[in-house]
């Protein structure tokens, strides 16, 4: 596992980085999604996550689902990303999660294992495939949500959730510097990585780890020292502001009564 | 505010810092060690000085980011101090008046957006709406940064944040720039672009106090240079006379003389810089 | 343990935004009145050193790999409240832009990771360290178990958030809606991982963050504590907060007791599905042993009570509660038994 840690780590951060890129290259399309109302985006996607997880009803699930699959075909998102970025993940993890429950839920017996004197249940199955189908259709939904706005769109759009304006202006600096962080530890562990010569074994691995940590923890204090100078710099008093110029158009109407539709119409049919 | 963009600058007469004997430390490592400085209204100054010299200490004192330890350091007539700036009518008319690009953009630009960041002083500073649009879209544009206005600032390049910061400051039309180390890292393209910006918003009427240890742009970015050493000033003349002084220059460890081998002879020389001397046209 | 949409009903999901507002509420208040500004740029970069540590992958004992929160260094370096916010804007940047963890379980994943997190981690810490020099170990060995104790209680928290689902939960057949595990499965299953890995990667990576700021930005960690930090509150009331905490677990669990004898038992003393179990709810910590511990644990709690006593009180179930509680109960003990160790050596060398 010698460099194997470090790959891992420094994948991880190429990954996220990677996908930074995506949304803001996703979130430019001309397709449906992108064309509305941040606003009515986000309050129309989050309650058909709400709708699909309220469902009971495997059908109203799959619809859902196969509306969060029109909506990326109309805004112009592959499918063949979404599968591999949510669809597989989602069901490898959510899978592994669940398998148990097929035999360890009580209930109607459909068929025993010739081992260990396992039952698959009727309920099990039920149960586990109403869970994988939710979780599928709820994070195809949220990720339809990240994949066509710019997320500081986004970012403003969840005033009107009446999230405090201080907390959008700290989600907005956290993104930001956690890219910049991000940037800076996968550099630090490149350089790490190229002057490494031989193995180390597992506490000098972990001792390296840690003190990357910390070399990362105090650059990130310092640099919250010194942004907090340069606001004050431009004028920053502890209050803050933000310019909103977001404006509802006809066609945002009709999305919002769509989605309004939508989500009614699967609350009342997944009872 | 907008209307006092004629803000009484631009007579040689007014003086806009006296610094006198300031003294500055951190965790009581000397930073600033009684210093003493006039800045007329209108005069373009290089802070010259090698690292730990005291040059960025000094601009963040003048734009009242750190107060001095002892000694006093006076704007237009009246004290910065950390009683002064907790008047909010004072601070925003000082945060208004002058502005510090910092050297490291990351720092500088915290805001999602490239636009954000140029809005960012003029909305803290309550300008209406519609004003702040057009003040951002017009700066954006004098900085040729228009097409970039939605990316975020980790997607651009070196060059363009700094561009960029200098934008987000120079939004406000302040009559005092400090400026740290701003063409430092840059490609020789992005540096003289950004010496340019600085030409055409300065038009003589400015004051601009450029921080620096770059020799070959000191001629373009002032016609004062002070050569800060171990928190002191040590030489305060025309960019020509520090540059003549090779000396003051070496004990400042603004250039290093080295000795290079050629087909067995040794020849000493000092910075290239000394012969590069281009000075624009007043 | 980030918490997916879709494991829990949404009626959960509203009960933990509204039990993590009033926190938010109370955690921006404070933090705004205390620092005038100066905690906004400094609670970002908080968020986002936590939120990209949460991406090291830490070697461990025995050859496998964990993730670490943060959370100890956090509530350490900036109190609890601006901790909470700090973690909480870390998760809410997962969930929102990268899409982990769910957006209508950030109120939950937020409530167990941050809020209880921070809670824990900055009492842990400070019942530990309390009276300890600057540079004594102690301090080291108190950040470790502050990170040990908050990831085991925010495991425990999503553990029982995941149990009750099937209690409250179920269609007309019986059918599990969310996540299908009562608490019997779900607790062991979840802190198998947690004492093991989890706390463990927590635990290292909280002792050696500490004594690197210790040593290059001591004014953070020593006793000069940042303006941020609240004034340490006397240790009595700390006992007592962690009580209540201690309390509350079982009395949640109880509540809903009855849910347990559905449960054939035998489906979860089945070695090997009780394995499978484990490995499978272990989430984000990949390897997960099977509770052989936790098993032993319950058997010896089971093991003397007599016939006549209560028959819930007999199930294995119970007995994986007990030991999970256990698990917190000795934390603590070892918390205090060191402290007080440590406090009669510097009086006796002080003497």
């Amino acid at each position: 596992m010698s460099t194997n840690v470090f790959a891992k780590t420094v994948r991880g951060f190429t990954s996220a980085l990677e996908r930074t890129l995506v949304s803001e290259i996703t979130a430019h399309e001309s397709g449906l999604l992108q064309s509305l109302d941040p606003r009515v985006k986000l309050v129309g996607l989050l309650a058909l996550v709400v709708a699909a997880a309220l469902s009971r009803k495997l059908a109203v699930t799959a619809a859902l689902f196969a509306l969060g699959v029109v909506l990326a075909l109309a805004s112009r998102i592959a499918l063949w990303s979404l599968a591999k970025r949510v669809w597989v993940v989602v069901f490898a993890f959510t899978f592994m999660i669940a398998a148990p429950a097929l035999f360890l839920t009580p209930g109607q017996v459909l068929y025993s294992l010739p081992f260990g004197g396992l039952t698959l249940t009727s309920q099990g199955l039920r149960s586990t495939v109403l869970l994988i189908a939710r979780v599928e259709t709820a994070v195809t939904l949220s990720t339809l949500l990240v994949l066509t706005t710019p997320w500081m769109h986004l970012l403003k759009a969840l005033r009107t959730l009446m999230v405090p304006v201080e907390i959008i202006a700290l989600l907005a600096m956290t993104h930001r510097y956690a890219v910049l962080l991000m940037e800076t530890a996968n550099s630090m562990f490149e350089s790490r990585q190229s002057r490494l010569v031989g193995r180390l074994n597992g506490h000098e691995h972990r001792h390296l780890m840690v003190n990357t940590g910390g070399v990362l923890l105090s650059k990130t204090l310092d640099l919250g020292n010194q942004v907090f100078l340069s606001m004050q710099a431009r004028g920053f008093r502890g209050e803050v502001y933000l310019l909103n110029d977001f404006r509802l158009r006809g066609w945002d109407y009709v999305a919002m009564s769509g989605f309004a539709v939508a989500a009614t119409a699967a609350v009342l049919a997944g009872r | 505010m907008p209307e006092s963009l004629s803000f009484d600058a631009g007579k040689s007469e007014v003086l806009e810092f006296e610094v006198e004997n300031v003294r500055y430390e951190y965790d009581r490592i000397p930073a600033l060690q009684g210093l003493s400085l006039r800045v007329r209204a209108g005069e373009c100054i290089a802070l010259l000085g090698a690292n730990g010299s005291g040059k960025s200490t000094l601009l963040r004192l003048m734009d009242a980011l750190y107060f001095a330890c002892k000694g006093t350091l006076r704007f237009r007539g009246t004290a910065l101090t950390e009683a002064a700036m907790e008047d909010d009518a004072f601070a925003l008319g000082f945060r208004r008046r002058v502005g510090l690009v910092f050297q490291n953009p990351d720092i500088q630009l915290f805001n999602p957006t490239v636009f954000d960041e140029v809005a960012f002083g003029p909305l803290q500073l309550g300008w209406p709406r519609a004003e702040i649009l057009e003040r951002v879209h017009a700066t954006l544009a004098w900085i040729g940064a228009e097409h970039l206005k939605d990316r975020a600032p980790y997607r651009l390049s070196g060059g363009e944040k700094k561009r960029v910061a200098l934008a987000s400051v120079i939004v406000l039309d302040p009559d005092v720039l400090l400026l740290d180390e701003p063409t430092a890292a840059l490609d020789p393209r992005s540096q003289s672009q950004v010496i340019d910006l600085m030409e055409s918003w300065n038009n003589g009427k400015k004051t601009i106090i450029t921080a620096t240890h770059q020799l070959e742009i000191l001629g373009e970015i002032s016609r004062r240079a002070i050569v800060l050493e171990h928190g002191v000033v040590v030489a305060d003349a025309s960019p020509d006379e520090i540059l003549a002084n090779t000396e003051l220059l070496e004990s400042a460890n603004l250039i290093h003389s080295h000795r290079h081998l050629h087909g067995g002879l040794t020849h000493k020389h000092t910075s290239p810089y000394l012969r590069h001397e281009h000075r624009k046209p007043d | 343990m980030h918490i997916p949409d879709g494991y829990l009903s949404p009626s959960s999901c509203a009960v933990m935004y509204a039990a993590s507002a009033p926190c938010w509420w109370q955690a921006l208040r404070r933090t705004r009145r205390k620092l005038f500004g100066r905690t906004l740029p400094l609670l970002s970069l908080f968020a986002a050193f936590s939120f990209v540590i949460m991406m090291f992958n830490l070697p461990l004992p025995g050859g496998t790999t964990g993730h670490a929160v943060g959370v100890a260094v956090a509530a350490i370096v900036l109190g609890p409240w601006a901790s909470m916010l700090a973690i909480s804007l870390a998760l809410a940047i997962q969930a929102l832009f990268f899409g982990d963890g769910g957006i209508t379980t950030l109120g939950a994943n937020c409530f167990n990771m941050a809020i209880a997190g921070s809670f824990a981690a900055w009492g842990i810490y400070q019942l530990v360290s309390l009276g300890a020099a600057p540079d004594s170990r102690r301090r080291i060995v108190a950040a470790a178990l502050a990170g040990y104790g908050a990831v085991n209680l925010s495991a425990l928290l999503a553990a029982i958030e995941f149990g009750v689902q099937p209690m409250l939960f179920r269609d007309v057949t019986g059918a599990p809606l969310y996540a299908p595990y009562p608490l019997s499965i779900a607790i062991p299953a979840m802190m198998a991982g947690h004492l093991t890995i989890a706390g463990a990667a927590e635990a290292v990576m909280s002792a050696g963050l500490f004594s690197f700021l210790r040593s290059n930005e001591p004014a953070l960690v020593g006793i000069t504590s940042m303006p941020v930090q609240a004034a340490s509150p006397t240790p009595r009331r700390l006992w007592g907060a962690l009580g209540v905490v201690l309390l509350l677990t079982p009395l949640g669990i109880l509540a809903g007791g009855t849910a347990w004898g559905e449960w054939a038992p035998q489906d979860f003393s089945d070695a090997a599905a009780r394995a499978r179990i484990a490995a499978a709810s272990g989430q984000s910590a990949p390897p997960v042993a099977a509770p052989s511990g936790l098993a032993r644990l319950a058997s010896l709690w089971t093991a003397p009570l007599p016939d006549y006593a209560p028959h819930f009180v007999k199930s294995a179930a119970f007995g994986y509660l007990l030991s999970a509680m256990f698990g917190v109960g000795m934390i603590l003990a070892v918390t205090w038994i060191l402290r007080r160790a440590m406090q009669y050596a510097n009086q006796r060398s002080r003497q």
